[in-house]
């Protein structure tokens, strides 16, 4: 076969953006031969990571989670509802992911991306089978008045390991959140501002004491490229346009597994890859574990 | 209600013709060919430029200029009760309209026929003067981006409360009911060139 001398005999006159443009899967290939990438990661390093809470001052809770480019910002807005009869000492999670034309040349406006309602689903499944939140605690009075938390979290900048990133962000964002006070008046639920003090209220059922969720097992995940035998963790979007089987780790704190996510793709994954893929997960829970303790203690103090 | 207090101090505490504070930053998102974050006060809005890049629909390729799109939309959490709908309706489409029509005029769209620039302008957070926030973070994304432009348009809104003149409204001032306008301007040329936006109630 011609081609792959033709690229050889081109790689050494032609420019490396141009090789890297023309010839993405060699280019990336003829690094991966030396065990590094070409922003310099080695294969089982991920990104720089931060978290930043409070993001957006006018939510109950809210947080910014930076992957390498790739940007998340989730907030949460709660609303009293009356509880469904099935379940009426619950309250109700509601997660919504967005993809905004800003976070990609690839999003186009009027068309939602494809990435948006998969990411989305696959927050919702995580987060609730996970157990982070306990919807019991959400309840208000029993049968009559529950929270209804709306986590929205909004890609700003899609570059690679979106479910990582939005994942984090919407953990951080729960850890971030302070209910707000409410009394009841009149067997009306109703929210009381912050500044407020007054006793015009006769009882206070979830207040003050009861202002922060507690978090159960906290999802921390990792997405790998598998490629014939190399596994990349932490893809950025130019990697995984060009190798596209991926899969998707969610471990608890506890090292427990909440879930694995494979979608296909021309590499199957035998048993080895799959424990490697999980190996490197556990490892990069605990790098986030202590990003996340140090960004919710980098709030306390203010 | 009161919005100017008798020693001439308004609800939060700034001089009528005083503004609140501004910040801004350019190339956040890593992705766009430009982009910023422009703050006016607690309103946050997010900008990003793509282009100049191919026309995506055939149909409204120009053959002797670019063309420029914009969308305005607003984040669910922005406003204090989240919305529902938070683009595709009237007031989103009519500033995204307002948004492309002023930086269509700045951008020297004959130098790139055949070809889109989009821009996007995301409010993170809503307090009052999202349009002018918008403008200004427009602007600043795309000279980010490196497009020609014949001139800089920054914006900023006034209002008329208790018989004050008031400078840079927040929601509460906004959301009060009395006049006010947005005014687009053109820095580099001679100073009377003004774009008159908002509606004067």
């Amino acid at each position: 076969m011609g081609l792959p001398n033709a690229s050889e005999d081109l790689s050494s006159e032609m420019e490396v953006d141009a090789f890297r443009r023309l010839f993405p899967l060699r280019y990336f290939e003829r690094h991966l031969a030396e065990s590094i990438r070409p922003d310099a990661r080695p294969l089982s390093r991920a990104r720089d990571t931060t978290i930043s809470m409070g993001a957006v001052a006018s939510a109950d809770g809210s947080a910014l989670a930076k992957i390498g480019s790739t940007t998340m910002l989730a907030a949460i807005k709660m609303e009293v509802m009356t509880p469904s009869l099935e379940s009426p000492d619950e309250g109700c999670v509601s997660i919504d992911f967005h993809m905004p034309p800003i976070c990609s040349p690839l999003v186009r406006p009027g068309r939602p991306a494809e990435a948006a309602p998969v990411v989305a689903k696959q927050l919702s499944d995580t987060i609730s089978s996970s157990g982070m939140i306990n919807l019991k605690e959400l309840s208000l009075v029993g049968g009559k008045a529950a929270w209804m938390v709306y986590l929205d979290i909004y890609c700003l900048d899609a570059d690679g390991a979106l479910f990582d990133a939005a994942l984090l962000s919407a953990v951080a964002a729960f850890s971030n959140l302070q209910i707000p006070t409410v009394s009841l008046d009149d067997g009306k639920i109703v929210m009381l501002p912050e500044e407020q003090k007054e006793e015009n209220s006769e009882k206070e059922p979830v207040n003050k004491e009861k202002r922060k969720l507690t978090l159960g097992g906290i999802p921390f995940s990792l997405t790998c490229i598998l490629h014939k035998n190399y596994i990349l963790a932490d893809p950025t979007s130019e990697e995984e346009s060009i190798m596209e089987t991926l899969v998707t780790v969610v471990l608890d704190s506890s090292n427990q597994l909440v879930s694995l996510y494979k979608p296909g793709g021309a590499v199957l994954a035998y048993t080895s890859a799959v424990q490697d893929c999980i190996a490197l997960t556990r490892q990069r829970v605990k790098e986030l574990h202590q990003i996340l303790e140090e960004a919710i203690s980098g709030m306390e103090i203010d | 209600m009161e919005f100017v207090s008798p020693e001439g101090l308004r609800l939060d505490g700034r001089r009528p013709t005083e503004m609140r504070q501004l910040r801004a930053e350019i190339g956040n998102v890593a992705k766009a060919d430009g982009s910023a974050v422009f703050e006016m006060g607690n309103t946050k809005v997010i900008a990003a430029v793509y282009g100049p890049r191919e026309v995506q629909n055939k149909s409204q390729q120009m053959s002797d200029q670019a063309l420029v799109r914009c969308e305005y939309s607003m984040a669910n959490f922005s406003t204090g009760d989240r919305m529902r709908k938070p683009k595709g309706d009237r007031r989103s489409t009519e500033i995204s309209l307002v948004i492309r029509q002023t930086m269509e005029a700045c951008i020297l769209t004959h130098l790139m026929p055949r070809s889109q620039i989009d821009i996007f302008v995301q409010v993170l957070q809503a307090d009052g003067g999202t349009r002018s926030a918008c403008i200004n973070a427009a602007t600043l994304a795309l000279q980010d981006a490196g497009i020609p432009m014949r001139d800089i348009v920054t914006s900023c809104s006034a209002g008329y409360l208790n018989s004050t003149p008031l400078l840079d409204l927040n929601y509460v001032e906004d959301s009060a009911g009395g006049p006010d306008v947005t005014v687009g301007l053109r820095l580099l040329s001679c100073g009377t060139y003004g774009y008159t936006l908002g509606p004067m109630d």
